[in-house]
């Protein structure tokens, strides 16, 4: 279960730039001015989440669904607000984060099963499924540097969607490699969707959100719009986008 | 319960920061052809090349102790220092794609790069001890302190890394900055030349260098055959818990900030 509460995410665009020492010391020496270019991408979002539930995500580009996600995924703290998260969490947001290119895939499926969080025993256990299912038995001990980078995404693939967490967070639906391999990945996960866990599903798809969730929340400039069953809620989407 | 919290977190985490070394470790030696023999080539071919250059060209010695052992000890320890502190400033940049989609702790990074360089570090002491008795310097029952400089200069180490990754986070000029520290630093501390060949009145500044008292217990038990005395021991377990105390909270206090410098 999870439980978001007026959660208020504030990002300071000019601090961004303050990187080297010549601007610490312009900065430094000039009056003082008030830093106005605060941008909140996030603005009092409350919304619950019930154990089994799969929940969508839907806004335009810069609404917040992907700075929502990482807040849950714990990657930020929110500004303002909190999170109650019940149940340990997979964050399925970027494959492949922490392949190192010059080690073998065998050594990459273990570095990259610690970086996910998985334990040693079981990457062991699962060690066979991985490579069956990234269908790179024959390549165990190459460098992944000299993959093609469908292999490489294959062999993430397999890594990342071996698990079976209590809460999924899920930025797009995602198909990699050769054809056949796109359908075995999409069905992998619309399997893990279905699958019985809490999942938290952003997608720009609003067909594949009708299809998997039950319940949507509609943000809009850092703010819920509107929270509601899956199949009303993005009707309404859809005819407000294509209104524009 | 902040203990227990700890514990815990750093159970689920071991096996990352294992992996890391490992990994680490790997990527080292992968593609040359005498791998690990270096870490063990490195430090004598670089007291070798020290050694030509100071005891004959600028005729330093070391009255009553063996010069290379005397080189050789100070090479050592000071190498991890800056090759640790190095690693660890830039461990956290150079993660900032995973620390940006995943949650990990980040103290994690400058604390396996702490690592990896200590064992290689341990790799380092082989040819320490061949120095010794090549030169017919020998052992005694004090070497058994010898891991407790160890600990010091890790623990001061590690502190170092915490508080500069920290910095460079925020002010990547760090990194170049920092070059040109680690030189300072080589020289104000006496690797290759006795502090009794420094003016008295200056001796008291060099003192301050926490990494001379590391290096100077080191070098009391394997060159002097003596049991350092308890000043050296406080000023060893003061500079080096407060060093990492302080990187700790000055690591802690901005972590969550990291996330916004990317």
């Amino acid at each position: 279960m999870i439980k978001v509460n007026n959660v208020s995410m504030k990002f300071n665009l000019g601090v961004e730039k303050n990187f080297s020492l010549k601007q610490f010391f312009i900065d430094f020496f000039k009056a003082k001015k008030k830093e106005k270019s605060e941008f909140w991408a996030l603005s009092d979002v409350s919304f619950e989440v019930k154990k089994g539930q799969v929940i969508g995500f839907v806004g335009n580009n810069g609404a917040g669904k992907s700075t929502l996600l990482k807040i849950i995924a714990g990657v930020m703290k929110p500004t303002k607000g909190n999170i109650e998260i019940y149940g340990n969490i997979c964050p399925m947001i970027e494959l492949g984060a922490g392949f190192d290119m010059d080690l073998t895939a065998r050594e990459n499926i273990y570095l990259n099963g610690a970086v996910l969080g998985y334990s040693k025993n079981f990457i062991k256990e699962k060690f066979d499924e991985i490579v069956n299912f990234s269908e790179l038995k024959d390549f165990l001990d190459v460098p992944v540097r000299n993959f093609s980078s469908g292999m490489v995404a294959r062999l993430a693939f397999s890594i990342a969607t071996i698990v079976d967490p209590e809460i999924l967070i899920v930025d797009e639906i995602l198909s990699v490699g050769d054809l056949a391999f796109q359908q075995k990945s999409e069905r992998k996960m619309k399997e893990l969707i279905n699958g019985g866990t809490t999942v938290l599903f952003v997608s720009h798809s609003v067909n594949q959100i009708k299809e998997l969730c039950d319940k949507v929340v509609w943000l809009q400039k850092g703010k819920v719009f509107k929270i509601g069953n899956a199949e009303e809620i993005c009707t309404e989407y859809e005819k407000k986008v294509l209104e524009k | 319960m902040f203990f227990k919290n700890i514990i815990t977190n750093f159970k689920k985490y071991s096996f990352l920061l294992q992996q890391l070394i490992s990994r680490d470790f790997k990527v080292k030696y992968k593609r040359s052809i005498l791998g690990v023999v270096w870490s063990l080539l490195y430090p004598l071919l670089t007291m070798a090349v020290l050694a030509i250059v100071f005891s004959n060209v600028f005729k330093f010695s070391t009255p009553g102790v063996n010069y290379l052992v005397y080189l050789m000890s100070g090479l050592v320890m000071f190498n991890y220092f800056t090759e640790a502190s190095n690693l660890a400033m830039s461990s956290v940049v150079a993660n900032f794609s995973l620390l940006n989609k995943i949650y990990i702790p980040k103290y994690i990074f400058p604390l396996s790069k702490c690592l990896f360089i200590g064992i290689n570090f341990l790799l380092t002491l082989i040819p320490l001890y061949i120095v010794i008795f090549a030169t017919g310097t020998g052992i005694n029952v004090y070497h058994i302190l010898l891991p407790f400089a160890f600990i010091c200069l890790f623990m001061f180490t590690l502190g170092m890394g915490l508080i500069l990754a920290t910095v460079s986070v925020f002010l990547r000029d760090m990194f170049y900055i920092y070059g040109i520290i680690t030189m300072i630093w080589t020289y104000l501390t006496p690797i290759m030349y006795d502090i009794s060949l420094i003016s008295t009145k200056l001796q008291p500044f060099l003192k301050l260098n926490p990494m001379y008292h590391y290096i100077n217990f080191a070098r009391e038990i394997i060159l002097y055959n003596r049991n350092p005395q308890t000043f050296t021991w406080m000023v060893c377990v003061f500079s080096s818990s407060l060093i990492l105390i302080l990187g700790i909270i000055v690591f802690k206090k901005n972590q969550d900030k990291f996330i916004y410098y990317v």
